[in-house]
């Protein structure tokens, strides 16, 4: 695949001072390029910065030295053209669900019926038509992840952020939403969005990543691509490559497998 | 299935009806003058309601308690309006901006503290007897009350809503009118309220300490003609005309904050 | 430096130039309120002349005499004048707080021993609540004439009637698990009510207190305004009368740092009893 870099990271850098008075390094010279449609995850131990590096992409932040390119232009600031699902839920629960998908729309001036009909068609496509009027008290856990979800694909980004967003989720839920995120990304006749991706499940990242990209201490420790073919299920991931991948993720994370042992 | 069940509690009623039976006795056993009896307080009140001739026999403005209920009214509803709103808009901005809180907050504390009441006669001197000296005393202290929950509202909203808007494309403007004045809206309405039901009894102070017209100076004239009968009636339109007041605000609240638990709560 | 001190600081020095204001206006606005009155007393005249007129409210005793019987201004007699009325002052605010907190939270915990006693009291609590505090100071004084213990238990109705719906509100909304739990272990009527009602409505009871003590001053203050004889409240309103403004001033400054030092005072008793409580409870 030979296509357009989308993001490029150069020797990127984000130092905190902590109220102890304490240097610490959440990023530490990072440089990545991601292609256009490209679904990257991002896997590493807790605190090894990877909610920064997207905070950092997202413009919510900035860093203290490098800089982050978006299709040839610097970043400065947050934007539509990339959107971003929150690890805890972000969904504004004083909007109802249809209010919450259209809000980015609403925001670059879509007019109100045209931003109607592109919501309902994504509160379809993550299943939530039925509760379109509802408030998001009145919803799970899971459905505000889908709501949210929506909300960002609605949007049109080209770009979208997600930062561990199934993490709360009990297994089984979660198992739906990477159906529901890759039908979405994965759109027959339209062009894929590029996605990063955080989370620290293993299984997640394979089942969902063209690549993974492993952080340990602020710096990116791996880079590996995912070859196998999409669909992916229990099955095709049972594959001899796949499960060396596995093992060496697992070794990443600082847990002793057999497979590392051998 | 039972009156219970739809919300009818009738020991409530039944309570009510008590409360009045132990006023009757009390009233029975003391001087009228002292206590009249819960009857005579309401005949008195739809008596004076429209016209009550010794009150301008006192030199009161307005002879009728409707005239004067009014004027409190009025009072109360310019002054809420106005200093809900600069209350407000002051503590929301100082929520967020470093130079407001600093040069605000802490006055605003201690005007939180002190009781506002300390102002009237200073307000009496500076605006002189009429509406301008109770309407501001009112207004300054319904301003506070909104000030520090605006201002506790939006230093505690999570910011992650407006980091969301942001990346949904926000801007400043969307970020206050979309995020920062919806989300702390039951806060809002919840001091709004509050402020509300301390507004009348200061409105009366000041009524009482300078006034031609308005609940506090009907009270000042019968208070001087030892009538406790027309004070109770007084007194007691007044609580039902706080009472409308703070049934509105709260279906204010049930309006704008259903989403909320607050809101939830009375819907 | 941490962010608390910073604010602080920060706090302070906006108190300190509102002081610096107060004397540049002092000097700008020369405005009298009467001859001899400026509307804006320096600081220099309110900590002097202002500070020994104040003598004039001096009542007698401790062999210092009166302005009235002729003597001089001492700031001996500004100094036992101020003390004085603060003390009437307090004492109301004082005597309210004990009688009314008492007898309120007892009403409300008897009230609250029963799911009918509750619903029979809830209308007219709910009622008497409604009647604007302040506007009732009249009916008090018809009742008791101008009296102190008329200031007091027109102060301590007040704090009554919101002490005693909070303590029914704050039981009601104990959670009913607390409450099973303590049944399970074999808990009696009166154990559960010592052991876990009491504990559990003490956050909210915090609320309560501090919305007591606010409506104590304002209860106090406005007794001593409409018919005293005592009581900084009343140096006040007689000072109005004559339109003293500097006077004024200075008593309003004396009882703001009084009601800010007792809002601390109460706040950090309840720090203490309530170290227990998350934060969350005690908010
Ligand atoms: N606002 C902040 N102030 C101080 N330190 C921070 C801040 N944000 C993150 N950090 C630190 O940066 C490191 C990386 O954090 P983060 O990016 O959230 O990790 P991850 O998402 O991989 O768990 C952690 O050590 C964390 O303590
Ligand atoms: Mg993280």
């Amino acid at each position: 695949m030979t296509s357009q870099r989308m993001i490029e990271f150069v020797h990127v850098r984000r130092e905190y001072r902590r109220a102890d008075g304490a240097h610490v390094t959440a990023v530490d010279d990072v440089s990545l390029i991601v292609p256009e449609g490209e679904f990257v995850c991002l896997i590493g131990p807790s605190g090894c910065g990877k909610s920064t590096l997207l905070q950092l992409l997202a413009g919510l932040d900035a860093p203290t030295s490098g800089s982050i390119v978006l299709k040839a232009k610097e970043i400065e600031g947050p934007g539509p053209e990339r959107g971003m699902v929150f690890q805890r839920d972000s969904v504004f629960p004083w909007m109802r669900v249809i209010d919450n998908v259209e809000y980015g729309l609403k925001c670059r001036g879509v007019r109100a019926p045209e931003r109607r009909r592109i919501a309902r068609d994504y509160l379809a496509r993550v299943g939530l038509t039925h509760v379109e009027g509802a408030w998001p008290r009145e919803l799970s856990g899971g459905m505000l992840k889908r709501v949210a979800i929506a909300a960002v694909f609605a949007n049109g980004g080209e770009v979208l952020l997600l930062d561990e967003p199934f993490g709360a989720l009990d297994y089984v839920t979660r198992r739906q939403l990477h159906d529901v995120l890759l039908a979405l990304w994965d759109t027959p006749g339209a062009t894929r969005r590029t996605v990063l991706f955080v989370t620290h499940d293993v299984d997640e990242a394979l089942t969902l990543a063209d690549r993974i990209v492993v952080m340990h201490s602020g710096r990116i420790a791996d880079d590996i691509p995912i070859a196998a073919m999409r669909p992916r299920n229990d099955d095709t991931l049972a594959t001899p490559e796949i499960i060396a991948i596995k093992h060496k993720l697992l070794a990443h994370l600082g847990l002793q497998t057999k497979g590392a042992h051998a | 299935m039972t009156l219970r069940g739809l919300g009818f509690d009738p020991l409530r009623p039944l309570g009510a009806l008590l409360f009045l039976g132990l006023w009757q006795a009390a009233s029975a056993s003391m001087a009228p003058i002292m206590l009249p009896s819960p009857w005579s307080v309401v005949k008195r009140a739809s008596a004076d309601f429209w016209s009550a001739p010794s009150l301008a026999y006192y030199g009161v403005e307005d002879p009728s308690l409707f005239g004067n209920l009014v004027y409190t009214s009025e009072n109360v509803a310019i002054a809420v309006l106005v200093g809900a709103s600069l209350g407000a808009l002051v503590g929301l901005a100082a929520s967020r901006v470093w130079l407001v809180r600093a040069l605000v907050n802490p006055i605003m504390l201690t005007a939180g503290t002190a009781p506002i009441i300390i102002a009237a006669p200073f307000l009496l001197i500076w605006f002189g007897v009429g509406r301008a000296s109770a309407v501001s005393l009112v207004a300054f202290y319904v301003a506070t009350i909104l000030y520090l929950f605006a201002e506790r509202a939006a230093r505690n909203l999570d910011p992650i809503y407006e980091h969301s808007a942001l990346t949904l494309g926000a801007g400043p403007r969307r970020l206050i009118r979309d995020i920062l004045i919806p989300a702390t809206v039951p806060e809002l309405l919840g001091g709004f309220r509050i402020a509300l039901a301390g507004a009348w009894g200061l409105e009366a102070v000041s009524e009482l300490l300078g006034a031609q017209s308005g609940i506090g100076k009907v009270l000042e004239v019968l208070a001087g003609a030892t009538d406790a009968q027309g004070i109770l009636a007084s007194l007691i339109l007044l609580g039902v005309v706080a009472l409308a007041a703070d049934a509105c605000a709260a279906a204010l609240i049930a309006r704008f904050a259903a989403w909320s638990a607050a809101g939830a709560q009375r819907l | 430096m941490s962010a608390a001190a910073k604010e602080r600081l920060v706090s302070l020095a906006v108190f300190a130039a509102l002081a610096g204001l107060w004397q540049i206006m002092s000097r700008v606005y020369v405005v009298e309120a009467q001859p001899g009155e400026p509307m804006i007393p320096g600081w220099q005249i309110l900590f002097t002349r202002t500070f020994l007129s104040l003598a004039d409210y001096w009542g007698g005793g401790f062999g210092v005499p009166t302005v009235a019987d002729g003597a001089a201004r001492t700031y001996l007699a500004a100094t036992l004048s101020l003390l004085s009325h603060l003390a009437f002052t307090l004492a109301r605010l004082c005597v309210a707080l004990a009688l009314g907190g008492g007898a309120g939270f007892a009403l409300g915990l008897a009230v609250s021993w029963s799911r009918f006693t509750r619903a029979l009291v809830e209308w007219p609590v709910h009622f008497l609540r409604a009647l604007p505090l302040l506007a009732m100071v009249p009916l008090f004084q018809l009742w008791f004439g101008a009296t102190f213990l008329g200031q007091s238990l027109f102060a301590a109705y007040g704090i009554g009637v919101i002490v005693f719906a909070a303590t029914v509100n704050a039981v009601r909304n104990v959670p009913q698990i607390y409450i099973d739990n303590a049944r399970l272990f074999g808990a009696s009527r009166f154990a559960l009510y010592r052991d876990v009602i009491l504990p559990a409505i003490l956050p909210a009871m915090r609320s309560a207190a501090l919305l007591c003590l606010a409506a104590g001053w304002s209860a106090v203050l406005g007794a001593e305004y409409l018919g005293a004889q005592t009581g900084l409240g009343y140096v006040i309103v007689y000072a109005q009368q004559f339109a003293y403004l500097d006077r004024m001033f200075l008593v309003a400054l004396v009882l703001i740092v009084c009601t800010s030092a007792s809002f601390r005072l109460a706040q950090t008793l309840f720090a203490r009893w309530l170290v227990w409580a998350p934060p969350s409870m005690r908010a």
